[in-house]
Parts: C-alpha cells; structure tokens; sequence
C-alpha cells in the first residue's frame, strides 16, 4: 500500500518536471516568436526608410531643381540686359581705352 | 495527508508553476517587444531627420551651384566685352591714322607718345643723349625733321632738357606708336599700342566697366 502510494507519487513528481520542462520550452518559444517579430519589424522599418529616404531626396533634389532654374534664368537675363547696356556703351569704351592707349589720358 | 491529497497537491502545484512561468515568457516578450517598436521608431525618426538634413543640404548646395553658375555668366558678359573694347580699340586704329582722334591730327598723337618716351628716358638723367625712334613702316612716313624739331623743343621748354632725336633704319611691327632708344641702346622704352595696353590693360579695367555698366 505504502509503496503503491510511493509510486504513484514519483509519478506525479515525474509529470510535474515535465510540465515544467514543458513550460521552459513553452517560454522559449514565445521569447524566440518575439525575436522574430522585432527581426521583421526591423527589416519592414528598414525597407519603409530606405522609400521614405527616396522621397525626401527626391522632393529636396526637385526643390533645388527649380530654385537652380529661377536663378538662372533671372541670371540669363541680367546677363542679357548687361551685355545690352554694354553694346550701347561700347563707343565710349573705345575711346576710353583709345585715349589710354595714344597717351591722351 | 493521504496520498491522494499529496498527489493533487504536486499537480496544483506543477500547474501553478507551468502557468507563471508561461505568463512571465509572454509578458517579457511582451516587453521586449514594445522596447524595441519604440526604439524602432526612435531610430526611424532619427534617420528621417537626418535624411531631411542632407536633402536640405543638397537643395542648398544645388543653389549655391546655380548662384555661382550666374555669377560666372555676369563674369563672362564683363570679359567679353572688356575683350571687345580692347579689339575694337586696335581696329580703330587705322581710322585714327586716316583722320585723327577727337579732332587730334595721328602725327600730334605720334608727337605725344614720341615726347613722352623720351621724357622718361630723359628723367633717368640723359642730358644731352641721342635717341633713335623705331617705328612701322607706315608710322615712320609721318616723322620729318620738323616734327623732331618740335618734339626736342618741347622737351626743353617742359623739362630743360637738351635731347636729340631721329628716325632709326629699324622698323616694327606695331598697330601705332613708338619704340624710343638711347643709341647705345642702354634704355627703350616702348610706347606702342600694344605695349601700352599690355602695361595700362590691369588699371584701365574698372573705368572700361564703370564706362560699359554704368547706365547712360
């Protein structure tokens, strides 16, 4: 009778260590399931960056594009007035340096 | 305690112990995760900000390309039209040997950069020195005595200084002006045109731009 008991609460003894071996397994599990979530959270945020990246580079490269543009067309034009103002006061000029250049200045 | 009891009291136990242990792993990789999704999101809004950064530095560096691009443009119109004063200055000089320069006579113009090189030379104590003037062909046909004559005058009267001038065999080539030389050849002083622009070119460019871009 004692041994019987004995026995059977070896047994019971035994099943509780494997539960628990089950639950150490069982708990691995969950703490690797996590890992695996925070690996691809990461490579999504990293593909997301890597768009968003395009994006910003985009839109500041398109910015400066038209920026660059206005400048120069507003310095094509200043150019254009300048050589005009130039062409009109190129007598003068001539004559400028003509008088420099024969000593009558 | 019977067996029975001991027997439930191991399984309740086992049990207990299955379910904190269960409960813990889910709650720590509960935790973990919420660390690292805020951590994630730091980081993303770190690398936001930093690729917003170069994008603005690239903007401005696109700008400031385009700004020295236009300065460059401004530069250019100056120069050529600086360059284009200067060419138009030599091709003039032809029409300044048919009929003069502002109602100045090309022989008195010669007269003048003639005087003037034999000045310098003279200012470097050449009393009573011979000097030989070389000339293009077609400049050496406005020189006579007379206008020697009237040169070495001048010479005396302004400085009191007893030269004596001539036309040398030797000729150059030169849009205009003058060669003056002592006749052992020790001191020249070159007042042709292309001299003269070589030497006063640096100094004459900001009158020529204050004279082509200044408003009329």
């Amino acid at each position: 009778m004692v041994v019987e008991a004995l026995k059977l609460i070896r047994e019971v003894e035994e099943e509780g260590r494997k539960r628990l071996e089950e639950a150490k397994e069982s708990a691995a599990r969950i703490l690797k399931a996590a890992d695996e979530d925070i690996k691809g959270l990461t490579e999504k945020v990293r593909e997301e960056e890597k768009r968003i990246a395009a994006e910003i580079g985009d839109r500041y490269s398109k910015e400066g594009e038209r920026e660059a543009e206005t400048i120069m067309k507003n310095a094509e034009a200043e150019a254009g007035k300048l050589k005009a103002t130039a062409e009109s006061n190129l007598e003068s000029a001539v004559n400028l340096v003509l008088e420099k250049m024969l000593g009558l200045r | 305690m019977g067996t029975n009891e001991i027997v439930e009291k191991i399984k309740s136990e086992a049990n207990v112990e299955y379910e904190r242990m269960i409960s813990e792993a889910k709650e720590n990789a509960k935790k973990k995760l919420e660390e690292a999704r805020k951590e994630i999101e730091l980081q993303k809004k770190r690398f936001i900000e930093a690729e917003e950064r170069k994008g603005v530095e690239e903007k401005e560096r696109m700008i400031r390309a385009a700004r020295q691009h236009a300065r460059k443009l401004k530069w250019m119109v100056e120069e050529e039209m600086i360059e284009k004063a200067f060419e138009e200055a030599v091709k003039r000089m032809k029409k300044v040997k048919r009929a003069g320069f502002k109602g100045d006579p090309y022989p008195n113009i010669l007269a003048g950069l003639i005087k003037d090189g034999a000045q310098s030379i003279a200012a470097g104590g050449s009393e009573g020195a011979e000097l030989e003037l070389m000339l293009s062909e077609e400049d050496a046909s406005y020189i006579d005595q007379p206008l020697l004559k009237r040169i070495t005058d001048a010479i005396r009267t302004d400085k009191g200084v007893n030269l004596r001038l001539s036309l040398s065999g030797e000729r150059i080539k030169s849009a205009g002006g003058v060669i003056v030389r002592r006749k052992d050849g020790k001191i020249e002083v070159s007042n042709t045109i292309e001299q003269r622009m070589a030497r006063f070119s640096t100094g004459l460019r900001e009158d020529i731009v204050k004279t082509l871009f200044g408003e009329k």
